[in-house]
């Protein structure tokens, strides 16, 4: 089969460059939201919506758009595609808007977001930043969706909100309070190293450069389970502050 | 420099575009997004009170309302919606109570609560159409009395509510503060702080005495009257000044425990007046002990009683002095309403008392103590005789 | 004496029950990745507390005074993120001009704070629960302090878990966030304490 550039750039997300599992992004909603299936696939919509609108804004306006600026001008071109996106949930789905509460706002600090715009939407052509935001997105939003599954069905024995008979004295609630949150995205990640032994990228390249809080990681979160456990951590604040 | 201005430009012109943006999305939301929620708000209204039209909340600043009011919404019938926060079993209880124009209650629904049995989200369905003496008429549910009983009171302060609102009086006030009231009332320089004294001798026509605080006088209670006597003054009124005469001639002798054979373990005191009643402080197993007979003492889950008797074996007075049973169940045993039952019982019918809804254990420890107090009269009267 | 009561309350459980990131999973990012050492992790902690009250300080009469003002309360989170990221700058080159040696130790902590979800998280908190000033101000200083706290005792575990020999598909992050699982699980332990304890 061949694989087209433009096509790659969008199944990439999925699971490849999976920005939760692989790259490590955007963790705050994805351990909040993902008490219920219904929270976790209404927020990986918003914030595809938003990951789109921006990509695809940012992309056109590469040009125009002085370096030494750059990053303020990303983040106001995402908070008001955030807050155009929270105005719309906010009058056509209020149930999911009360369900989300202030983490909608808080797409604008999702580094996904501001990470993709600054490695890619920045550097390439419209087609391809749109295409790239869909699959970032989606595979946002497969994690999401992956992760409230589990939790969801046993933790609260239902589905989307829809009972689940059998489960209903086997709940373990454990899994949809806090804890459980960070419990179950640790496992997931384990395992999809497992699933992308050796292929999945070195985290660095892709989504540390544009992450704002990239010297703040150093080698915490942008770290590949395995390959760069050698690289030890020496002198990284300094570096953190030549910045 | 050049530059500088540039970046400058292109920032305050990318916020200029989303500022219209954000301008124009929020002309098209910002009706639908107002729409909804005076729906989702009108829509908890309509539940309570579904013939309600034309709801407005209203400022009830210048109403003296019971404490559980916290929004008030008048409908166009003439009728009220009322949300009320209470404490049931837990904090946080919160009520809609709709009340109709004729004073029947339209519907109650509890909107949020951290009650543990769940009977509450069906208890409104019960008092709806009610009015306020039937709704007092409406079975608690056993088991869940505390929540059910919150429920009652809620709804009957919102009836209460819906009739000052209506230009009527009612009298909103707490046993507690109608009774502070009155001490007040009776003996101004007691200046509200007033305790309730703890009575050893046969007082006849008064009900009970309180003394200020501060020492300026006493108050005593006569069935609804209260008359206050300062310090150092006698009373014209007969029966209060007979009290008086009596309460200041009473001397109370402490009693040699070890001198006595059989006495119950749980008296811890005993003391005699002059007159010849006892004074005795019995413990009773309180619910974290569970009526065993060997306790544990250092738990401090018992109960103590102080209780006056007659050398014929009648109560005069009883009193609990310490108690640390779970609040809003056993707690109760240190109400006057609890203790006060006993007042005038003998040996005979001290057991007929109401006990306390939900907390058994407590109940029945407190009985025992009363037990223990009879037998130990007997005891110390014979030993009196010898 | 009551709001002295009610400003503890909220200090105290924006510390222990509601702790932003073991609870409400705000500030995720930095806490997993400056944790390792407890000197970086306790800075962090502390610029992170200084942020949150600067940005309180100026967000809550922004939003009473100048945004619900003329009616543009949706302009709340673009206003905001831009506050706050100029805040830091200011901060920043402050520091650095006056305060240098206070600038070597924090400094090099404050331009990532920008777009850390708890800072703009705790500015629409405070105006969302319908705060006042002082009680913004209490409730920013109490995540902040949270916050630091959480960085502190996780720096200690991590410091166990850089030691042990660990599965393979579990190595870095994968531990990391398990640990942080346990650690969460005994915030849990503080449920309801704040209510009881003032009740």
């Amino acid at each position: 089969m061949k694989k087209n550039g433009s096509l790659s750039v969008l199944l990439k997300g999925l699971l490849k460059e999976n920005p939760v599992f692989v790259l490590i992004l955007g963790t705050c909603p994805t351990l909040a939201t993902t008490t219920n299936v219904t929270g976790a696939f209404g927020m990986g919509i918003a914030a595809l919506a938003v990951l789109v609108c921006s990509n695809i804004l940012i992309s056109l306006l590469r040009k125009v758009i002085p370096d030494n600026v750059r990053i303020p001008c990303y983040i106001v071109v995402i908070a008001g595609f955030v807050t155009i996106v929270q105005m719309i949930v906010q009058a056509f789905l209020p149930g999911l808007y009360e369900m989300l509460g202030v983490y909608l706002p808080l797409i604008t600090v999702n580094c996904i977001i501001l990470g993709r715009a600054e490695m890619f939407a920045g550097k390439n052509n419209v087609g391809k930043s749109a295409l790239d935001g869909i699959g970032m997105g989606l595979g946002f939003t497969l994690a999401l969706v992956v992760m409230a599954t589990i939790r969801e069905v046993l933790g609260n024995a239902s589905f989307a909100g829809i009972e689940i008979g059998f489960l209903q004295n086997y709940k373990i609630e454990f899994l949809v309070k806090a804890p459980g949150g960070l419990l179950v995205y640790g496992c997931l990640i384990a395992l999809v190293y497992v699933i992308t032994r050796g292929k999945a990228p070195l985290k660095k390249s892709f989504s540390c450069a544009g992450c704002p809080n990239a010297a703040n990681c150093q080698t915490g979160t942008c770290e590949a389970p395995a390959e760069t456990v050698a690289e030890t951590p020496a002198a990284n604040s300094e570096e953190g502050g030549a910045q | 420099m050049k530059k500088s201005i540039f970046s400058t430009l292109a920032l305050v012109s990318i916020c200029a575009v989303m500022a219209i943006l954000l301008a124009l999305t929020n002309y098209f939301t910002a009706p639908i997004i107002k729409k909804n929620q005076d729906a989702a708000a009108d829509a908890a209204l309509l539940e309570v009170m579904p013939n309600g039209t034309g709801f407005e909340k209203m400022d009830t600043g210048s109403y003296t309302l019971p404490k559980t009011i916290t929004e008030v919404y008048k409908a166009a019938n003439g009728g009220y919606v009322f949300k009320l926060e209470t404490a049931g079993y837990a904090p946080h209880f919160v009520i809609m109570c709709g009340v109709n124009a004729d004073g029947t209650v339209s519907g109650a629904k509890c909107i949020s609560s951290e009650e543990t049995k769940g009977e509450e989200k069906t208890y409104g369905e019960k008092l709806a159409g009610k009015t306020i003496d039937d709704v007092l008429a409406v079975d608690t549910v056993s088991g869940t009395t505390m929540t059910t009983a919150a429920y009652k009171n809620a709804v009957k302060d919102a009836l209460n509510a819906a009739i000052i609102l209506g230009g009527g009086s009612v009298d909103i006030r707490t046993p507690e503060e109608i009774l502070a009231d009155n001490l007040t009332q009776a003996l101004p320089a007691g200046e509200g702080q007033f305790t309730r004294l703890f009575i050893v001798e046969v007082i006849e026509g008064i009900d009970a005495v309180y003394t200020a605080d501060n020492g300026a006088g006493s108050v005593y209670v006569m069935g609804e009257e209260f008359i206050g006597v300062p310090t150092g003054a006698t009373s014209e009124n007969e029966t209060v000044a007979a009290a008086q005469a009596v309460l200041a001639a009473s001397e109370v002798e402490k009693i040699d425990l070890t001198a006595y054979e059989g006495l119950p373990k749980r008296l811890k005191s005993a003391s005699k007046t002059t007159t010849g009643n006892y004074i005795l402080e019995v413990e009773g197993a309180g619910f974290g002990i569970m009526n065993t007979e060997e306790y544990i003492h250092s738990s401090g889950e018992y109960i103590l009683v102080r209780v006056s008797i007659t050398p014929e074996g009648k109560i005069i007075d009883t009193l609990t002095v310490y108690q640390a049973e779970s609040e809003n169940y056993g707690a109760a045993c240190a109400k006057e309403e609890f203790y006060g039952q006993f007042d005038g019982k003998t040996e005979e019918n001290y057991r007929e008392i109401d006990a306390i809804s939900g907390a058994t254990y407590t109940t029945n420890g407190y009985l025992k103590a009363i037990e223990n107090a009879f037998k130990a009269v007997k005891i110390l009267k014979g030993g009196a005789e010898e | 004496m009551d709001a002295f009561k009610s400003l503890l309350v909220i200090l105290l459980s924006s510390v222990l029950v509601n702790n932003y990131v073991l609870s409400r999973f705000l500030g995720i990012c930095p806490f997993l990745g400056v944790s390792k050492k407890l000197d970086q992790a306790t800075g962090m902690g502390i610029a992170v507390t200084a942020v949150m009250l600067l940005a309180t300080a100026v967000t809550w009469p922004i939003q009473y005074f100048l945004l619900d003002k003329v009616g543009l309360g949706y302009m709340q989170t673009i206003v905001f993120i831009l506050v706050i990221a100029s805040l830091v700058q200011l901060l920043e080159l402050l520091l650095k001009r006056f305060i240098p040696a206070l600038h070597k130790g924090l400094g090099v902590y404050l331009p990532l704070i920008t777009t850390n979800c708890a800072v703009l998280g705790v500015a629409i908190n405070n105006i969302n629960d319908g705060y006042n000033f002082l009680q913004s101000m209490v409730s920013s200083l109490g995540v902040g302090l949270g916050f630091l706290l959480a960085m502190v005792l996780f720096s200690g575990l991590r410091s166990r878990i850089e030691e042990s020999n660990i599965p393979k598909p579990f190595r870095g992050l994968g531990a990391t966030l398990i640990a942080a699982s346990f650690l969460s699980l005994a915030f849990m332990g503080f449920a309801g304490i704040v209510e009881k304890l003032f009740a």
